[in-house]
């Protein structure tokens, strides 16, 4: 078989576009999810059993649940109880909510893998237990949390591809419309899969460059 | 842009189950200036998407001739046709407008304005097929879209059929092409413009299933937004602008 040529040159500045909105949803989504993710992470590991079990809850709820059904839950359920988002909130919500829940437990195990003499010795030199985690613990974390999040993020931009059933004219859905007048579906999911991959890569790239700044101190 | 300050808000505010108070939404679509519509895209010639990648069709144009009747801005989207009752029931836009066919079921959750045009239901096969009407896909693979009353029909009257769905028209002549299913049931008009532009290898089977009106579709409890739809479609239709979208798009006049 052989490509559409013609076909690939005129539709690629419509891929790309929505290659865009693709890449604005993965950027709102990656930044909530990540605020989502460090609080919930530090809501488990507290003592506090008010705050450690809602964000077991959550955690649990999230990774027990797909994507898509809590994806609809949001965009057609909740409008019945008055929350009306729009469909790019709604999608933004739903992944940042999904991608926060493996966030958390990636952090989690990050903060956990810390040893405890570190925070001992914090301990005795006067530090309080806020001050540990900011100094001590977190900046020891990150080097072993960036790589498995770097994972998490590459998922979360795959993921996007779930919005295009609710309305957003993402990549897949930019895809899927032009596939419905041209009839070429190879060269467009082509196309769409290579933006894809062109994101992803670059994403991965951004944090293995992340890692290497953070390696100091580490044979 | 949307904004996340609102949401945010929203979302902090809204879990104390506050009922609105319903108002005739005619008036909050004349606020904003903007009536928003939603169609699959996936429907030529009565809604797709052209090769400039801009959505049109003639449920496009039929439903922003009514909005420039009522004096506001269209605004048509997309969605999966599945779940457009759904987004409608969910305030995700205010009107339905993708040739959806009135039917008793759907007017228990929806209303529906006057019906703007008139076809019926087809089966379409492989142009070399040697199906002749319905009653010989017994045993046979047949399509249809996710919704529709088509997939109703065929599923009630052809249970010896093996039914599969899909999201739209283009997807089921494909599927015929690469051999996947023997033949598909949609709306005469759509399949028979497939075959005159595109020259999708397909042909009529057999005569017309049943007959199907088509109107634009609103949430209920809007008794004034209906009628002022109604107004201005009729307005359309007593004027040259409904004839010559029609014949523009189906080559008939689908009054």
């Amino acid at each position: 078989m052989i490509l559409d040529w013609a076909i690939i040159a005129h539709y690629f500045p419509f891929l790309l576009k929505g290659a865009l909105l693709t890449l604005e949803i993965s950027i709102f989504s990656l930044l909530f999810g990540l605020i989502v993710g460090l609080l919930a992470a530090l809501c488990v590991l507290s003592k506090n059993l008010l705050l450690q079990w809602p964000a077991r809850f959550y955690v649990w709820l999230i990774r027990s649940t797909p994507l898509l059904v809590q994806l609809f839950i949001i965009y057609f359920g909740l409008p019945q109880f008055g929350l009306n988002l729009s469909p790019f909130w709604s999608g933004v919500l739903a992944l940042a909510l999904n991608t926060g829940a493996y966030n958390a437990e990636t952090i989690r195990a990050g903060i956990l893998s810390v040893p405890h003499g570190q925070v001992e010795a914090a301990r005795s030199l006067g530090m309080g237990p806020a001050l540990t985690m900011r100094r001590i613990i977190l900046p020891q974390a990150m080097r072993l949390i960036i790589p498995p999040l770097g994972n998490n993020f590459v998922i979360l931009i795959k993921d996007t591809s779930l919005v295009s059933t609710i309305t957003l004219v993402e990549l897949t859905l930019t895809a899927q419309r032009l596939i419905g007048s041209t009839y070429k579906p190879f060269e467009m999911y082509l196309m769409a899969a290579l933006l894809y991959a062109v994101l992803t890569t670059a994403a991965t790239l951004v944090l293995r460059q992340l890692e290497r700044r953070m390696a100091w101190g580490t044979a | 842009m949307p904004r996340p300050v609102t949401s945010i808000l929203t979302l902090t505010l809204v879990f104390s189950l506050f009922t609105p108070v319903f108002a005739d939404e005619l008036t909050s679509i004349k606020q904003n200036g903007k009536i928003s519509f939603a169609m699959s895209g996936q429907y030529p010639p009565f809604n797709f998407i052209d090769p400039n990648n801009n959505l049109t069709g003639f449920d496009v144009d039929i439903c922003s001739a009514i909005a420039a009747e009522i004096g506001v801005e269209p605004a048509p989207l997309t969605t999966a046709w599945d779940g457009i009752i759904a987004g409608l029931l969910a305030d995700k836009y205010d009107l339905i407008c993708g040739s959806m066919a009135i039917t008793p079921k759907r007017l228990e959750s929806i209303d529906f304005s006057d019906p703007y045009y008139r076809s019926g239901a087809q089966l379409f096969v492989g142009r070399n097929a040697k199906i002749e009407t319905a009653g010989e896909l017994n045993g046979k693979t047949v399509g249809v879209t996710l919704g529709t009353t088509y997939e109703e029909w065929v599923r009630a009257n052809l249970p010896q059929a093996e039914v599969r769905t899909y999201k739209g028209v283009p997807e089921m002549i494909l599927e015929v092409v690469n051999g996947r299913i023997d033949g598909f049931v949609t709306d005469r008009i759509v399949g028979a413009i497939a075959i005159d532009e595109k020259q999708a290898p397909i042909k009529l089977a057999g005569p017309l299933l049943y007959e199907e009106r088509m109107g634009i579709a609103l949430r209920q409890g809007n008794p004034e937004l209906k009628q002022t739809i109604n107004a201005a479609l009729k307005k359309l239709k007593e004027g040259e602008r409904y004839k010559n979208i029609s014949l523009k798009w189906l080559k008939i006049d689908a009054r």
